[in-house]
C-alpha cells in the first residue's frame, strides 16, 4: 500500500517520446501522401480504441460499485487510473469528427437525396452527429468525476461516504454507460455503412470494450505486482479477474455469432452485404483471424482453473485480447476503405503514434493517487478475500 | 457406538470392538486446532483423513492435500462430445438422410447448427457434472452417511470440528486412529461402526422410492385436474391460433379487394403451368410430342386415357364407350382413318381445346399426362391396325 519511492519520478522514457515523435511524423505524411481517407479511417480507429478501453475501465469500476463487490477493492484503483483515457479521448474524437464529410456518407450533402439516407439524413448529419458525440463525452466526464475523482479523493479523506455515494451513483451510471457505447458504437463505427443496420451492435462492441478494459486492468495489476506496488493483491485476486476475462471472451462470441447468423439466415441484401465484403477476398482471412484469437484461443487458454491464477498465461492471455479488440475494430472500420485490406506504413505510424501516447498516459497515470484506494472502509476484506 | 475416553484407550482388551469400523472421528474445538492437528495425523498414514466442520474453512483442501476433482475434465469431454454429437445428428438428417431445402441455403450449413450444438453440448454438460458429481464422485445412492448418526454429529453442525480418519482396508486399525487423533489434540474421539447393511436397495429404499413416485403421480395429477378446470381459458400466447387465414373460394378481409384468392400477378406464369397450345387445329400440326416412347410414358397415357377418354371413344378407342349406349352420342372413332391420319399435334389440340360436343381436358391432365395420351393413342391405333413386321417383333 506504501508507495515504493523507487518507482516516483521516473524519467520519462525517451524510448516511448521518440515513437511518438517518429509517429508524429507518419501520421502527417499518410494525409499528404496516402490520402485523407486512409488518415481518417485510421483516426477513427485509435479514437474507437481508446475510448473503448476508458469506457470500459469505468464500467468495471461502475459494476463493482453497482453489485457492491469487496474482492476488487483492492485492484480498483487500476481500472480507475486506466479510465482517465477519457480525457485524451475527448481532443481526439472531437479532431475525429473531421473525419465526417470524407469517410461518413450519412453526413455527406448527396445524403439528401439518397433513397435511404434521406429519411435520417438529420439524425446522421455533421451538426448533430458532433451535438451527440458532445453528449457522450460530457456523460462520461461526469462518470468520471464521480466515480474516479470521488474515490481519488477518498484516499485523503477517508470518508466512508464516498462509498454509498458511488453504490447510488452506480444504477445511473449503467443507463449512462449503456447510451454512450451505443451512441459511439452506431455513430462512428456502424455510421461508416448507413445503409446497414443491427440492434445488437451496441452490445457487440461493448463486449469487445469491456475485455479490452479487463484486458488492460489485469496487465496493470501484473505489472504493479512486479513492481512490489501491490502487497496482498494475490491469486484469488487475479483468479476473479481471469474469471470474468474467460466469461468474457464467450459473451462476445455468443453476440457476434448470434448478429452474424441471423443476417445470414434472414439473407436480406441491406444487412447481409456486411458480411459478404467481410467474407471475400482477404478479409476472409481476417474474419476468421478474428474468430480465432478473440475466442477459440483465449478460451482454450483459460478453460482450466490453474490457468486463471497463473500471472504468466494471464499476461499471455492479456496482451492476445487487446491485439483481438485491435483486430475486432480494424474488422469493423477498414472496409470502408475498399476491397482489399489496408496495412503498411501509415498503420504502423498510427500505431506508434497512439500506442506510445496511450503508455505515456498510462504511465502517468500509474501514479496518481494510492495503488490501492486505501480511504475505502472495504479494503481490509477486500485484501482478505479468499476463494 | 463406543465413546471413547482416554481410559478405555489405555485398555482397549476391555472395549468390544464392532468387527468393522467405518472411522475413527476426532473433535476439536476451535478450526485453528483441526489445521494443527491435520498434517500430524497425516504423516501417521492409517487412513483416509476427512474434516467434517459447521463451515468452509479457507486452506482446507491444500492442508488435506485433496486432489483436483476430475469433474471438471469430464465436463469438458462430455461437453465436446455433446456439441459433436449434435453436428453429427444435424448433418446427417440435413445433408444426407433428408435433405430439403431451407431459405435457400446449403442442406449442410454449419451455421444453422451452431445453436443446437450450444443447447446439446450444454445438455450433456451439466448432465455431466450433476450426475457425475452425485452418483460418481459422491457415491450415491448412499444414505445414512456414518457420521449422521455418530453422537458428535451435533456439535459438528454447530461449533466443533470434527476430523476422521476412515478405513481404507480391512487392515484398518481403530485404536491406532483413536490414539493419532488424541495425540493430535482431539478433545474427544469416537469410534464410527461401519454400516451394518447395504445402504443400497434394500426392500425399505425400494418401498419408499415405489412411494414416492406414487405419492408425486397423484399430487401432480391432481395440482394438473384442477388446473384445468379452473382456469381452462389461460391461453398465454395464441397468435399462431389468430393468425388471418385464406380458404379457396371465401371473402376475406386480408387482402383489399375482400377475395381470398388472387388473380396472378401480370405477365407471370405458376410453375408447371405454362400456357396450352392457342391458334387453330390447322397451326398445332407443327407442335412435336416433346415425349419419348416409353413404358413409363405409355403407362401414364394408359392410366389417363381410362380416366378421362375411355367412357366415350372406347377401351380400344373404336368411339364405343359405355356412356355412348346410354346417351345415344357420337365420339369420335379414331381408329378411321381420318384420325390415323391426324398428326400427334392435332390429337393435342383436341385434348386441350375439345372438338364439337368433346369439352376441354386441359383443367383435368397435365402437360405429360396430355403428350402421353397422345401416345397412347397412337398405339391403340397400331394395335388395330398391325402389319406384319409387328407380328414377327412380337415373336423373336
Amino acid at each position: 500500500m506504501i508507495r515504493n519511492p523507487m518507482s516516483q519520478n521516473k524519467p520519462a522514457s525517451p524510448l516511448l517520446w521518440g515513437a511518438v515523435a517518429l509517429g508524429a511524423l507518419g501520421v502527417l505524411g499518410s494525409y499528404a501522401i496516402a490520402g485523407p481517407e486512409r488518415f481518417w479511417a485510421n483516426w477513427v480507429l485509435w479514437f474507437v480504441l481508446i475510448f473503448t478501453l476508458g469506457l470500459g475501465s469505468l464500467f468495471i469500476v461502475a459494476l463493482e460499485h453497482l453489485v457492491n463487490a469487496k474482492w476488487s477493492v483492492p485492484v480498483r484503483r487500476l481500472p480507475e487510473r486506466l479510465a482517465t483515457l477519457l480525457i485524451p479521448a475527448i481532443p481526439i474524437g472531437l479532431i475525429g469528427l473531421g473525419a465526417l464529410p470524407v469517410l461518413y456518407p450519412g453526413a455527406r450533402p448527396e445524403a439528401a437525396h439518397h433513397p435511404i439516407l434521406a429519411g435520417k439524413a438529420f439524425w446522421l448529419s455533421l451538426p448533430f452527429f458532433s451535438v451527440r458525440t458532445l453528449i457522450a463525452f460530457a456523460l462520461c466526464l461526469i462518470g468520471l468525476a464521480v466515480l474516479v475523482g470521488g474515490s481519488m479523493k477518498q484516499d485523503a479523506t477517508k470518508d466512508p461516504a464516498f462509498n454509498f455515494r458511488a453504490r447510488r451513483f452506480a444504477p445511473a451510471f449503467m443507463a449512462i454507460f449503456a447510451l454512450v457505447i451505443t451512441l459511439v458504437a452506431f455513430d462512428w463505427i456502424s455510421g461508416l455503412t448507413p445503409e446497414w443496420y443491427s440492434d445488437i451492435f451496441g452490445v457487440y462492441v461493448f463486449a469487445g470494450a469491456f475485455l479490452s478494459g479487463l484486458a488492460a486492468t489485469v496487465l496493470s495489476v501484473l505489472y504493479l505486482q512486479g513492481q512490489d506496488r501491490l502487497e496482498g493483491v494475490r491469486a484469488d485476486h487475479l483468479y476473479n479477474l481471469g474469471a470474468f476475462l474467460f466469461a468474457f471472451t464467450v459473451f462476445w462470441s455468443y453476440i457476434g455469432f448470434a448478429q452474424y447468423m441471423l443476417m445470414w439466415y434472414a439473407n436480406f441484401p441491406d444487412e447481409v452485404i456486411y458480411y459478404k465484403v467481410r467474407l471475400a477476398g482477404s478479409w476472409r482471412a481476417i474474419t476468421i483471424a478474428l474468430a480465432a484469437l478473440h475466442f477459440i484461443l483465449p478460451f482454450f487458454a483459460l478453460v482450466t482453473r490453474e490457468a486463471k491464477k497463473d500471472p504468466k498465461r494471464l499476461r499471455r492471455v492479456a496482451y492476445l485480447m487487446l491485439g483481438a479488440h485491435v483486430l475486432d475494430m480494424y474488422w469493423l472500420i477498414f472496409p470502408v476503405l475498399g476491397a482489399k485490406p489496408h496495412f503498411s506504413w501509415p498503420e504502423l505510424s498510427f500505431a506508434l503514434f497512439f500506442l506510445g501516447g496511450i503508455l505515456l498516459w498510462i504511465r502517468g497515470a500509474m501514479q496518481k493517487g494510492e495503488d490501492m484506494p486505501v480511504g475505502d472502509p472495504f479494503l481490509r476484506e477486500g485484501l482478505e478475500f479468499r476463494l | 457406538m463406543h465413546s471413547l475416553t482416554m481410559e478405555t484407550i489405555t485398555m482397549p482388551e476391555t472395549t468390544p470392538m464392532p468387527a468393522r469400523s467405518f472411522a475413527v472421528l476426532g473433535l476439536f474445538d476451535t478450526p485453528n486446532a483441526l489445521m494443527k492437528a491435520i498434517p500430524q495425523v497425516r504423516v501417521a498414514n492409517l487412513g483416509t483423513v476427512e474434516a467434517y466442520t459447521p463451515y468452509p474453512i479457507h486452506g482446507m483442501d491444500e492442508a488435506l492435500g485433496l486432489r483436483r476433482s476430475p469433474l471438471g475434465g469430464m465436463v469438458l469431454v462430455m461437453g465436446i462430445l455433446g456439441a459433436l454429437t449434435a453436428f453429427g445428428f444435424q448433418y446427417w438428417i440435413s445433408a444426407i438422410d433428408y435433405p430439403i431445402v431451407t431459405g435457400g441455403k446449403p442442406p449442410s450449413s454449419w451455421e444453422a447448427f451452431i445453436p443446437i450444438m450450444f443447447e446439446v453440448m450444454v445438455l450433456f454438460a451439466t448432465f455431466t457434472a450433476g450426475l457425475g458429481m452425485l452418483f460418481l464422485l459422491n457415491k450415491l445412492p448412499f444414505f445414512g452417511h456414518p457420521v449422521l448418526s455418530s453422537k458428535a454429529i451435533t456439535g459438528i453442525t454447530r461449533d466443533r470440528y470434527g476430523l476422521a480418519i476412515e478405513a481404507e482396508s480391512e487392515a484398518f486399525d481403530s485404536t491406532a486412529a483413536a490414539q493419532a487423533l488424541k495425540e493430535a489434540g482431539a478433545v474427544e474421539v469416537e469410534i464410527l461402526p461401519a454400516p451394518d447393511r447395504s445402504p443400497f436397495l434394500t426392500s425399505d429404499f425400494i418401498l419408499r422410492t415405489l412411494g414416492g413416485i406414487f405419492a408425486a403421480c397423484v399430487v401432480s395429477g391432481i395440482v394438473m385436474f384442477l388446473t384445468i378446470k379452473w382456469f381452462p381459458l389461460l391461453a398465454p400466447m395464441k397468435y399462431m391460433q389468430d393468425q388471418p387465414r385464406l380458404d379457396a373460394q371465401r371473402a376475406s378481409a386480408f387482402f383489399k379487394d375482400g377475395h381470398g384468392m388472387q388473380m396472378p400477378v401480370a405477365g407471370t406464369v405458376a410453375r408447371g403451368y405454362l400456357p396450352t397450345a392457342t391458334g387453330t387445329q390447322e397451326a398445332a400440326v407443327a407442335l412435336v410430342n416433346p415425349l419419348p416412347r416409353t413404358r413409363e410414358v405409355f403407362a401414364v397415357g394408359r392410366k389417363a386415357y381410362a380416366n378421362r377418354c375411355e367412357v366415350c371413344h372406347g377401351a380400344i378407342g373404336n368411339g364405343v364407350g359405355s356412356l355412348t349406349a346410354a346417351y345415344g352420342g357420337k365420339p369420335a372413332n379414331l381408329q378411321a382413318q381420318q384420325f390415323r391420319d391426324y398428326p400427334d399435334g392435332k390429337i393435342y389440340w383436341a385434348i386441350v381445346n375439345g372438338k364439337n360436343a368433346m369439352p376441354s381436358q386441359a383443367a383435368d391432365l397435365t402437360e405429360t399426362q396430355r403428350w402421353s395420351v397422345v401416345h397412347y393413342v397412337r398405339a391403340l391405333q397400331r394395335a388395330q391396325n398391325a402389319k406384319d413386321e409387328d407380328l414377327k417383333v412380337a415373336t423373336p
